[in-house]
């Protein structure tokens, strides 16, 4: 049997009452694939990635997530996947351990594998000597990847970081996603939103979302190219667009804000 | 020097605010006529139907006739007319009746012969209150049927009796007493809630700084944020007031003015103080709770609303000295209940007015780090 | 023959940890177990990691119980009382010794003046006023039966009721004892058969003896006291995370909604239960309330009523996104739980409207169960009905708020 591609959404919408923040989206992630999500605040970005973490149901349209029903596999889907989300989602009063057998507790992670992993996020967030100390007194990039090795205690396949780096200086910003580029070498799948253009320059392909709606779906390169094309210049002599302004281009060309 | 403009702009920004805002909404116009409710109807002490069971182990006419009496009164209600003292036992254990009576034979004989006739009243003293109340009415109209037994309608009595008359509550119903409390109670809530709401509010959403970046003075916003509460607060003492007497027929003996005079003087000196509360702790949740802690509870436990402040330890008497909300409600039925004016309570009023005075003065200084004067 | 299946041999796919591909019943149950055991730990760790979080669960109660035993009081005693004797005789001083000697009065103010009796009670300076007129011990003599003017200050009614009784009793007494006796003013012309005493009321007060209502309040203050702290802790612990963002995180991981409310409520029906043999402990020994019943009653009162509020703050908990609103919720289901209780005010007095709304009340019948048990020494058999309903909203509360919970955390 060929193993299922790690995402697929078809049509999928949201509504909250009259108000439609996801509209008809549909793509396909592929395996080991970084996937960048694009688009103001307000796009649909963060609801798009809770309905494929099983935070919230679809109104329509169709999504699977490692094989498994967004509608009604939630909880198996939650099982497989990793998330870290905007907000920074660990317990700032617990400290590094208490935090991270927690989380292995939740993913039945235990025993000599809890011990292996607890290492492993130690190692990874730099951490080693300091599981003593309480978690809301470090550093924001040190939560930040903390958070992250937590998220991936029980090692997923699929991995959804909503807006991972907000608010996190440019060097550690980078070795964040040294570590995510990591990830992906060994076939984890990232599904990744951001603010940040020079991060959307990591991912292997971007979706541009507007309004609830899917504006563009490509490489970067491509999309540069294709915005270079459209504004008609030589590609040899002119500078090529940044990915800023085909984000700003492409966005005003959909009549919606640019407020990200 | 304080500027109209800036005043009106304040207090119209914490009107919109206000309304716009469903939770306050209902803390400032549906939890007073709730509490209004709840307290004035649910809440008496007025001791009546009380459920009483007869053991008559003498079993005559006179015995009968005293049980009709009884139950004739109103204050209690016979539902259970066991065998045996044992029976009458279990139910006062099961909680069906609060008190048994028991009538020992030989009792019509003693007492027709001029002797003292004895009768048992046992009462679930639980309930100290109650079992004192019954007990009081029941020794009046015993004595009362033994009167009118022993001496078949002559018109001599004992030597001496009393003469009890209630002033001011002549019918001594507990509404009377709750509903003017209640007001101050419920200034105690409104000021203490609304206020730690929005003012931590501003500092949450990072509001309070934008504000004093502006020419804004210290003054005009402890000012602009109170008026509005002042205007909500006097309309629900207006509300209550006039509930309180057109459901519970509470009297106004006192003047409409006086009290409204010292309404103000409370409000001020209570949302003065919320305001303190929440700019000192910057918190919803924690202002709320300082706020609910600080005020609420001591107007309802240590102010005389319920409890006869006489009653407490001497240490505790000496802490309600220090709670507005003891003032006001001495203020309050002064003027609901006797009628009196400031030519009584100008001690009372005196200390208000220090405490609006304490309020306004705690809400202006703890500004002075963010604000200009 | 073909080579047997060896494990290693199995096509590994990708790992899917958490949920094996075969997992069997008893491995399921594990595994849930070991996320609730997780997230229980996780409470308790943050509960007493934090200082003030732990004098908040230890300490305020018993402070409470302490303010609340000696606040919450209705026993009248004492009561400031103004004394104007117009009739300076031997019989008219008997009156108001009699008055001095009972603990119920205390005598603030003398004078010659009626109207001084008028401005005390005005000024709020005396509750009562006795007044006996002039010629009351020649009219008593002559058997005119003159009155004893007793003036009592309505506004608290309680206090009223119960000081007229008193003062009632006190005249009443006397004047019986002068009748029977046949020595006092009464006996010269008094037309009363001689010794008719009349009746003799022989009062026993059951269960409380001497009448203190602190006996009658302080266990009731630690039912009260547990529901609010079990009520603010599953309320605001559920709506700290969501407003943290860390219950976005737990509702990702495969931790199931049921799952996350056991968490949740374990560690606080465990606190509660601390705080209930707390709060009883300084009842027992710092206010001498007697215990008369078994603990084996109390103890499963207390597990199906701290289960009951744990259903309504769990239920809050899906209605808040705040804790402020959360703690609004809480104070508009607090307050008239606690007047519809019978806590301070008898159930029987209320309308009957009220008292129909008080047998929706989990408080009002766990109040009846400790009183019972406190002071009455009852048993299950003597408390049915409490029981019956303590059990059915416990199950019924817990089934509701678990639904609930699922459908808006799931």
């Amino acid at each position: 049997m060929a193993e299922p591609r790690p995402v697929v959404v078809e049509e999928l919408t949201r509504r909250f009452g009259d108000f439609t923040a996801v509209d008809r989206v549909s793509f396909q992630v592929g395996r080991g694939e970084i996937f960048g999500f694009l688009g103001p605040n307000g796009a649909g970005k963060t609801t798009t990635i809770k309905m494929l973490t099983g935070l919230l149901e679809p109104t329509e349209g169709r999504g699977w997530v490692a094989g498994l029903d967004v509608h009604g596999q939630r909880r198996e889907i939650r099982a497989r996947i990793g998330y870290m989300s905007q907000r920074f989602s660990l317990y700032p009063d617990l400290t590094i351990r208490e935090n991270i057998d927690l989380f292995g507790g939740l993913y039945g992670v235990a025993g000599t594998r809890l011990e292996a992993r607890r290492r492993w996020i130690l190692e990874m967030a730099e951490l080693q000597g300091q599981e003593g100390s309480v978690t809301g007194t470090l550093p924001l990039g040190f939560k930040q990847r903390l958070a992250l090795g937590t998220a991936i205690i029980h090692e997923p396949a699929i991995l959804f970081l909503d807006e991972p780096t907000s608010g996190v200086d440019p060097v550690a910003r980078r070795r964040f996603w040294d570590l995510i580029d990591g990830f992906s070498h060994r076939g984890v799948t990232v599904f990744v939103s951001t603010h940040y253009m020079e991060e959307a320059e990591y991912c292997h392909r971007l979706a541009l979302m507007n309004r609830g709606r899917l504006i563009a779906l490509d490489t970067p390169r491509r999309l540069r190219e294709e915005e270079a094309r459209i504004r008609g210049s030589d590609p040899s002599s002119a500078p090529p667009p940044s990915l800023e302004e085909v984000f700003i281009s492409r966005v005003e060309r959909e009549g919606g804000a640019v407020l990200g | 020097m304080i500027s109209r403009t800036r005043l009106r702009a304040m207090a119209r920004k914490e009107w919109i605010q206000l309304k716009r805002d469903p939770r306050s909404m209902i803390l400032a116009f549906v939890l007073p006529l709730l509490l209004l409710v709840f307290f004035g109807y649910a809440i008496t002490w007025d001791v009546e139907d009380l459920p009483l069971a007869v053991v008559d182990e003498d079993g005559t006419q006179v015995t009968r006739e005293l049980t009709d009496v009884l139950q004739a009164t109103g204050d209690f209600r016979i539902i259970h007319r066991p065998e045996s003292r044992q029976v009458a036992d279990q139910l006062l254990i099961r909680n069906s009746v609060r008190g048994v009576l028991v009538i020992p034979p030989g009792f019509t004989v003693r007492l027709q012969g001029g002797r003292a006739a004895e009768i048992q009243m046992l009462v679930d003293g639980s309930d100290a209150n109650t079992a004192t109340i019954a007990l009081n009415t029941a020794d009046a109209i015993l004595g009362r049927f033994a009167r009118n037994a022993v001496l078949q309608g002559r018109s001599a009595n004992l030597p001496v009796r009393a003469e009890p008359r209630i002033w001011y509550n002549p019918t001594l119903e507990s509404r009377n007493m709750i509903v003017p409390g209640l007001v101050a109670v419920i200034m105690s809530i409104i000021a203490a809630m609304l206020t730690a709401l929005t003012i931590a509010r501003e500092w949450e959403r990072g509001t309070m700084e934008q504000l004093a970046s502006t020419p804004v003075a210290r003054v005009e916003v402890v000012l602009g944020k109170l008026l509005p509460y002042l205007l909500i607060g006097l309309f629900d003492v207006a509300v209550t007031v006039t509930a309180g007497m057109i459901l519970f027929g509470t009297p106004l003996n006192g003047s409409v003015l006086e009290l409204a005079v010292y309404t103000l003087l409370f409000l001020t000196g209570a949302l003065g103080l919320g305001i303190f509360i929440s700019a000192a702790v910057k918190s919803q949740v924690l202002a709320t709770q300082i706020a609910m802690v600080a005020t609420y509870l001591p107007a309802v436990l240590l102010s005389g609303f319920l409890f006869e402040i006489t009653s407490m330890p001497a240490v505790l008497q000496g802490v309600t000295y220090l709670i507005p909300a003891r003032y006001f409600i001495t203020v309050t039925r002064g003027i609901f209940l006797k009628g009196v004016g400031v030519e009584v309570l100008w001690a009372q009023g005196l200390f208000m007015a220090a405490f609006a005075a304490l309020g306004l003065g705690l809400a202006t200084r703890v500004f002075r780090k963010e604000l200009p004067s | 023959m073909s080579a047997p299946l060896s494990p290693a041999s199995l096509p590994s796919g990708p790992e899917v940890p958490g949920v094996p591909a075969q997992s069997s019943f008893r491995h399921r149950v594990a595994l849930r177990a070991a996320r609730v055991r997780a997230l229980v730990r996780k409470e308790l760790r943050q509960l007493f990691r934090d200082p003030k979080t732990k004098r908040v669960i230890f300490v305020s109660p018993v402070l409470q119980l302490i303010l609340f035993g000696y606040a919450v009081n209705t026993d009248v005693r004492r009561v400031a009382t103004w004394v104007v004797d117009h009739d300076q005789t031997p019989e008219s001083r008997l009156i108001l010794d009699a008055f001095t000697a009972s603990d119920y009065f205390r005598i603030v103010g003398r004078g010659d003046d009626p109207s001084a009796v008028g401005r005390a009670l005005d000024r709020g300076a005396a509750r009562v006023g006795i007044w006996i007129p002039p010629g009351f011990a020649r009219d008593a003599k002559a058997g005119r039966a003159p009155a004893v003017q007793i003036l009592v200050d309505g506004t608290n009614s309680n206090t009223a009721t119960v000081a007229q009784g008193y003062a009632q009793r006190i005249v009443n007494q006397v004047a019986l004892e002068w009748a029977s006796r046949g020595s006092g003013p009464g006996s010269a012309g008094a037309a009363l058969t001689p010794g008719a005493a009349g009746i003799d009321v022989r009062a026993r007060a059951w269960f409380n003896p001497s009448l203190e209502s602190r006996v009658y309040n302080v266990p009731a203050v630690c039912g009260v006291i547990v529901l609010l702290m079990a009520l603010l802790l599953t309320a605001m612990g559920v709506v700290r995370e969501r407003e943290m963002g860390t219950l976005d995180q737990l509702l990702v991981s495969p931790l199931s909604a049921g799952e996350l409310m056991l968490g949740k409520t374990l560690p606080v029906a465990a606190i509660a239960m601390v705080q209930l043999a707390l709060v009883t402990a300084v009842g027992l020994l710092w206010f001498d309330v007697p215990f008369r019943g078994s603990v084996a009653v109390l103890l499963v009162a207390a597990i199906l009523f701290i289960l009951a509020g744990l259903s309504v703050g769990l239920f809050i908990s899906t209605v808040s996104n705040t804790q402020q609103e959360a703690f609004l919720s809480m104070f508009l289901f607090i307050l008239p739980a606690i007047i519809l209780s019978g806590f301070l005010y008898p159930v029987e007095t209320m309308p009957d409207f009220f008292q129909t709304l008080t047998l929706a009340n989990p408080l009002r019948h766990f109040l009846e169960v400790v009183r019972g048990v406190f002071l009455k020494g009852a048993g299950f058999s003597d408390m049915p009905f409490q029981f019956a309903v303590l059990v059915l909203m416990a199950v019924g509360g817990l089934a509701g708020a678990t639904r609930r919970f699922r459908r808006v955390m799931g």
